[in-house]
């Protein structure tokens, strides 16, 4: 690796100053600029929802009511190293170690308004979207007694095979009554236009964003999926505005500049990995180096594609919002998972696969295992587990990892794996 | 059968229910796996199964290793690991009934790895008791009968199930009785043959749990003594695997005088509709009776339930027994906690099981210490 440790020459300074990705402040802007707004709502009458990650958004922002996200809050927590003590917190009221890291984390800064921003703004009520976990409706449960504020569960079932159409039935039921929720809480009619106005921005962004990643596809890739983790948070709190459709505008002309001119992410990228779960938010400067060091690009995952929707129909704008929201990624079984990955692996054409086994996570990790072994039975391609969390970095062996990822890259070329 | 009699062979199916699960399929029954009190196990009794309830088992794990993670509850971990052992041969199969992440997970793992001839998935929604639900649910269990007539290569005809619901109904208003006895009339039966009692109708056809259970509530001599004092105590949580626990607090000088286990007093609440459509009265009792952490009706409603037992009882000591990395329960002990402290003056003590590694004499030793703060008071 270039100038490790050392000064870095001129041509370097230069080098790794093309590479660098641009928009990454324009992102920083953008979340600087949400978060700001939404922490001077609080207080005012402006209403402010905190809601899951995979939950539907676009009836908030039709409605003008500001959604905060304590997962991409616990993200942020995480990325700076403050969880831990949040999670603690919560522990001390008697929340156990083995509960997902989001949860204790923000239910810790509710009690504290501790983190990087000083706490989320107060919420004036709770919507929760089982389609990534059932962890959300037990950890709001705890927030609507907290704040003492109205929740509302939108109920996702899981889904086998097709999406039958009794869960699409109440899907589109629960999505008539979250519009009749929001017309009490802010004394506004709904409009449709206004809603089909928000989809159709949400699915525009969504489909930029999928175009920002298939990008990847390319050799070498303009960015790793650890720059996707950054970029990701607009699409995940802002989706439906015209912020993020811009956004993510300029994030693709970015990216097809650097493939004009070929520029990678990496110096060199040798090898082309995937990656499975939610990142290792405390961890990231480090494991990128790492990769940086093995060459070898982490060029897709299964975690920021989640945000990429399609088929919103203006005919029918809220049964067929219903839908994009009940078949999400972790509301499916194994055998979906596993065809996902698979054409993932094939599209961006990887060496390997490295799964992030997140103690944090049921829905995610369990299951893991299975779609390891079933990932290299399709596509003759290795496969790696490591055990960490994505925000409770107690349970992190770095030394241990590094390892074993080192001794897996090494290992990638020429290996022909039997099952 | 003389009320001992049956309370010892209770005792000993509670036990180790699994010889007897093999038994069973040799005398020519078809033992077909629940996990989850939420099953509609009268559409499985139908058509002709014998709805058998997995609860783990105390032992190492050789074979789910390699398919679940360790942080992972043991119930599913040691139910998968028998499993791959070809342990539960016996089984026509399994129903898995959404509740928590890890059943949504272990019904594929279970599905892929194994090679039951029946394998059965109920997608239930978490919200209850709203109008909202209930045709989902209905449709729901509607979906699962036919998956079931589907398997038996025949219809399940209403009559039939009704019939089953007439037999299942008849089971929770004895086991209501069985339950109702410690307060009414103290001293006849202690907590740890009632809780035997019901649990020994987990692993035979209703019908005999029911003339079980009736021999055993004629038999009773409800005009005896009260016995001698003991503390009071309800237990709180998911399951019992082994009588353990009941049973050392019973030796400490405890009783368990009610339950809000799934594997107890959770498991007969609430009856079916006899005069509604059979699917429809099926759904209208899960969406009804009282729930589980794993589902929602109010952000209140445990807690209301709770407290109420702990009244009616007259519990002194909640004991919360839990499964290690199970979500549902760990979120709510805090607040459950909270509540029983401050609105009842009633202490609780928090047990994490793990049957992978499971001690009796350190179980002992939690169980003396609470029981003594209790006594203090
Ligand atoms: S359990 Fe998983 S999906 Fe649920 S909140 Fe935690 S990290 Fe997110
Ligand atoms: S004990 Fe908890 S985690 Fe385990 S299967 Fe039951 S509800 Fe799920």
């Amino acid at each position: 690796m270039s100038g490790n440790g050392k000064e870095l020459t001129e041509k370097e300074k230069a080098d790794k100053e093309r590479r660098k990705i641009k928009s990454a402040g324009a992102m920083r802007d953008l979340m600087t600029k949400y978060y700001m707004e939404a922490k001077g709502a609080e207080g005012t009458d402006r209403h402010i929802a905190w809601i899951t990650s995979g939950a539907p958004v676009e009836p908030l922002i039709a409605f003008d009511v500001i959604p905060v996200y304590p997962e991409n809050h616990g993200a942020m927590c995480g990325a700076a190293h403050m969880n831990v003590e949040l999670c603690e917190v919560a522990e001390g009221r008697g929340f156990s170690r083995d509960l997902c890291s989001y949860a204790r984390g923000d239910i810790g800064s509710a009690m504290t308004k501790g983190g990087p921003i000083g706490g989320l703004p107060r919420p004036t009520f709770l919507v929760a979207c089982n389609n990534i976990c059932n962890t959300v409706f037990k950890w709001y449960e705890e927030l609507a007694r907290f704040f003492d504020v109205p929740l509302f569960i939108y109920d996702t079932p899981f889904v086998r095979g097709e999406l039958p159409q009794h869960i699409a039935d109440y899907s589109l039921r629960q999505m008539e009554e979250y519009m009749a929720l929001l017309e009490k809480v802010t004394g506004r009619v709904y409009d449709e236009q206004r809603f089909i106005d928000v989809a159709a921005k949400s699915l525009i962004a969504g489909e930029l964003w999928s175009q920002v990643l298939a990008c990847n596809e390319h050799r070498p890739a303009p960015m790793t999926c650890f720059d996707a983790f950054i970029l990701m948070a607009p699409i995940v709190t802002l989706r439906g505005t015209q912020e993020v459709v811009d956004f993510y505008q300029g994030v693709l002309e970015e990216m097809k500049q650097r493939i004009e001119e070929d520029i990678g992410i990496l110096p060199t990228e040798k090898y082309r990995v995937l990656w499975d779960n939610i990142p290792v938010w405390y961890e990231m400067r480090n494991l990128g180096r790492l990769f940086m060091e093995l060459e070898t690009c982490l060029v897709a995952d299964t975690y920021t594609s989640a945000w990429t929707f399609s088929g919103v129909d203006a005919e029918r704008p809220l049964a067929s919002m219903a839908n994009i929201y009940a078949e999400v990624y972790l509301n499916i079984n194994l055998e979906r998972m596993a065809d996902k990955i698979e054409s993932l692996a094939t599209r961006f054409g990887v060496d390997g696969m490295i799964m992030h086994s997140n103690r944090s996570c049921k829905p995610y990790s369990l299951g893991q295992y299975d779609l390891a072994k079933e990932f290299t039975r399709r596509t003759g391609k290795p496969a790696l587990i490591i055990e960490a969390d994505h925000t409770d970095s107690r349970w992190y062996d770095r030394a241990q990892i590094e390892n074993r990822i080192r001794d897996f890259v090494e290992n990638l070329l020429g290996e022909s794996v039997s099952v | 059968m003389d009320v001992q009699t049956i309370v010892d062979e209770c005792l000993e199916l509670w036990r180790d229910p699994y010889p007897h699960l093999a038994r069973l399929r040799e005398e020519g029954e078809k033992p077909l796996a629940v996990f989850c009190s939420y099953t509609p196990e009268e559409i499985i009794h139908a058509a002709g199964f014998t709805p058998v309830r997995l609860m783990g088992a105390v032992r190492t794990i050789t074979y789910a290793d390699a398919h679940l993670q360790t942080y992972c509850c043991s119930l599913a971990r040691t139910d998968l690991d028998m499993a791959l052992a070809g342990e539960l041969d016996f089984l026509e199969g399994a129903v898995f009934v959404q509740t928590c992440d890890t059943m949504m997970r272990l019904s594929d793992i279970w599905r892929r790895n194994t090679d039951f001839p029946f394998h059965g998935d109920l997608v239930l929604p978490i919200r209850m008791g709203e109008d909202v639900s209930l045709p989902f649910l209905v449709e729901e269990v509607h979906r699962f009968r036919r998956s079931v007539e589907d398997y038996v290569g025949e219809a399940i005809w209403d009559d039939a199930l009704e019939e089953s619901i007439h037999v299942y109904n008849r089971n929770r208003r004895l086991a209501d009785r069985l339950y109702k006895l410690r307060t009414t009339s103290p001293g006849v039966l202690d907590g740890l043959s009632a809780t035997a009692c019901l649990a020994a109708g987990f692993w035979m056809r209703r019908e005999k749990h029911n003339e079980m259970l009736h021999e055993l509530l004629e038999g009773l001599d409800t005009g005896g003594q009260p016995g001698r004092e003991r503390t009071p105590l309800l237990v709180s949580g998911s399951v019992c695997t082994t009588p353990d626990l009941v049973e050392l607090l019973q030796e400490l000088g405890a009783d368990v005088v009610d339950d809000d286990l799934c594997s107890g007093h959770r498991y007969f609440d609430n009856y079916v509709d006899e005069a509604d459509t059979p699917e429809e009265a099926l759904a209208r009792r899960m969406w009804g009776r009282v729930n589980c952490p794993a589902k929602h009706q109010s952000i209140e409603d445990r807690v209301e339930h709770l407290v109420r037992q702990v009244q009616d009882s007259g519990a002194a000591g909640v004991i919360f027994y839990l499964q290690s990395f199970c979500e549902p329960h760990l979120f709510d002990v805090p607040y459950l906690r909270e509540r029983l402290q401050k609105e009842l003056d009633v202490p609780s003590l928090v047990l994490e099981s793990e049957l992978q590694s499971f001690s009796r004499g350190q179980l002992r030793t939690r169980l003396q210490a609470f029981l003594e703060t209790i006594s203090g008071v």
